[in-house]
């Protein structure tokens, strides 16, 4: 964080960035670290103990299981940093978790892009902030072939098309305009670049 | 069923002889950084090529692996073999250069319905001279990382020529596909890859997947995305074997020497 505001004392950006929570099986995190934030007051929940979900599922588990004053039942949306790139199986975990907690509203980020998921249980509307998303986009039935999805708003729509992977997945794709609708018979996963500025 | 060998020779300075079935490595280049250890792919390849930007990268990047030797030097030693895409990437000085030193270029910016690294795929697969395809392998730098959407149709490639060996490589893993067509084993480099692996059933669940030489092993066991995949796992030893009633993307960690 203080790297990116050169211009301050890292000290005074560190204390205004402090996180609520560290959680996790505390196997990365360093000492130092730990024992900063811990003197600030951020709640440490260590899971060392449990080796069978990944530290995005163990967080996603808290927030949705125990975090106090959020409105779960309106419009909780998790966002979520660095789950792209680096060791890919990770990046694969991290995927697997918009599939297991399909109920939540949950969106990986990276520098290029963001994807989330579009369950199979509704339409979908996707409004597109163009100032600082798009216009390359895809949709990949990932997990499961999709028989049937029709979309509106993209330079090359599904039209009751099936996709599946060995065959057509929507990639290189392109919006048209600030509105894109998307239904299907699968849970899809959408994906939309972020524009450098 | 046939047993199918898998083994990342080709991150070893030198390729054992005696090591298993013999392979020719092609390289595709793909407008990603360039991964530290390209230098090794290149020289293991036979045939090296460029996808569109993917010669920006080989131009830019090459000298800086070599800080301490000139730059038009290294240039002209990493010279690659092909640039073929659809050509809105490449720079023209860098198109002119690569052309200069006798690159052959192939223009695809007619044909938009197939990806770069599709296009690089078919070429070497149809028509690429003296490489022998029955045991081919293809290297492919810079599938993986930046947008999205071009990684999943990156992945989508191995799926769509499924009968070709292609290992997408990163700075951080290697990925390939093992076919369901076929019982695998895999011979794990410890030098230079590992321990950390996973097994993923990308396109259609699993519904009995078997594996040996893992720290959690698969027993006819179901995979799914929304269920269990087998990521962070751990390879013990130097061998796994796996099979499965789908094709599994296998991913394997890749040291930091």
């Amino acid at each position: 964080m203080p790297l990116l505001f050169p211009e301050e004392d890292a000290s005074d950006v560190r204390r205004r960035y402090k996180p609520d929570v560290i959680k996790g099986d505390m196997d990365s995190i360093r000492k130092e670290v730990l024992d900063f934030y811990r003197s600030l007051g951020t709640e440490i929940i260590d899971k060392s103990h449990d080796q069978d979900t990944t530290d995005l599922h163990k967080c996603i588990t808290y927030i949705r299981d125990f975090a106090p004053d959020v409105n779960k039942s309106s419009q909780l949306c998790i966002l979520v940093a660095g789950a792209l790139g680096g060791r890919y199986d990770h990046e694969m975990g991290n995927l697997n978790v918009l599939y297991c907690f399909s109920a939540l509203r949950i969106v990986l980020l990276s520098d290029d892009s963001l994807i989330y998921l579009l369950p199979r249980t509704h339409h979908h509307e996707i409004h597109i902030q163009t100032s600082v998303e798009g216009p390359h986009c895809g949709l990949i039935p990932i997990g499961v072939p999709s028989r049937s999805s029709t979309t509106t708003g993209l330079r090359w729509n599904l039209n009751n098309t099936e996709m599946r992977f060995g065959g057509l997945i929507s990639s290189s794709n392109i919006v048209v305009g600030e509105k894109v609708t998307v239904q299907s018979d699968t849970d899809l996963l959408w994906t939309i670049s972020i524009k450098k500025l | 069923m046939d047993l199918m060998h898998h083994s990342s020779t080709f991150l070893l300075p030198t390729i054992p002889l005696h090591h298993g079935p013999s392979l020719t490595y092609a390289l595709v280049v793909l407008n990603q950084t360039l991964p530290r250890f390209a230098p090794l792919l290149w020289k293991h390849a036979q045939l090296r090529l460029c996808a569109d930007g993917g010669a920006n990268r080989v131009f830019d990047e090459m000298p800086l692996l070599f800080p301490e030797e000139d730059a038009s030097d290294v240039r002209r030693r990493y010279k690659p073999d092909v640039i073929k895409g659809d050509m809105d990437s490449i720079r023209k000085e860098v198109l002119d250069f690569y052309r200069s030193l006798g690159t052959e270029i192939i223009d695809k910016s007619h044909d938009q319905d197939t990806t770069d690294l599709h296009k690089c795929i078919t070429y070497i697969r149809d028509f690429a001279p003296d490489v022998n395809k029955s045991s081919l392998c293809i290297l492919v730098a810079g599938a993986l990382g930046g947008r999205y959407d071009h990684e999943m149709g990156n992945l989508n490639v191995l799926y769509c020529f499924s009968a070709l060996r292609i290992v997408l490589l990163s700075d951080d893993s290697l990925i390939y596909l093992l076919p369901r067509t076929h019982h695998h084993e895999i011979h794990i480099q410890t030098s230079v890859e590992g321990p950390h692996c996973g097994l993923i059933p990308i396109g259609v669940p699993s519904r009995s997947s078997t594996t040996t030489g893992l720290r959690w092993n698969l027993n006819n066991t179901e995979m799914r995305f929304g269920g269990l995949i087998s990521s962070s796992n751990i390879v013990v030893g130097e061998k796994v074997t796996v099979q499965s009633d789908t094709d599994l993307l296998w991913t394997i960690s890749i040291k930091k020497l």
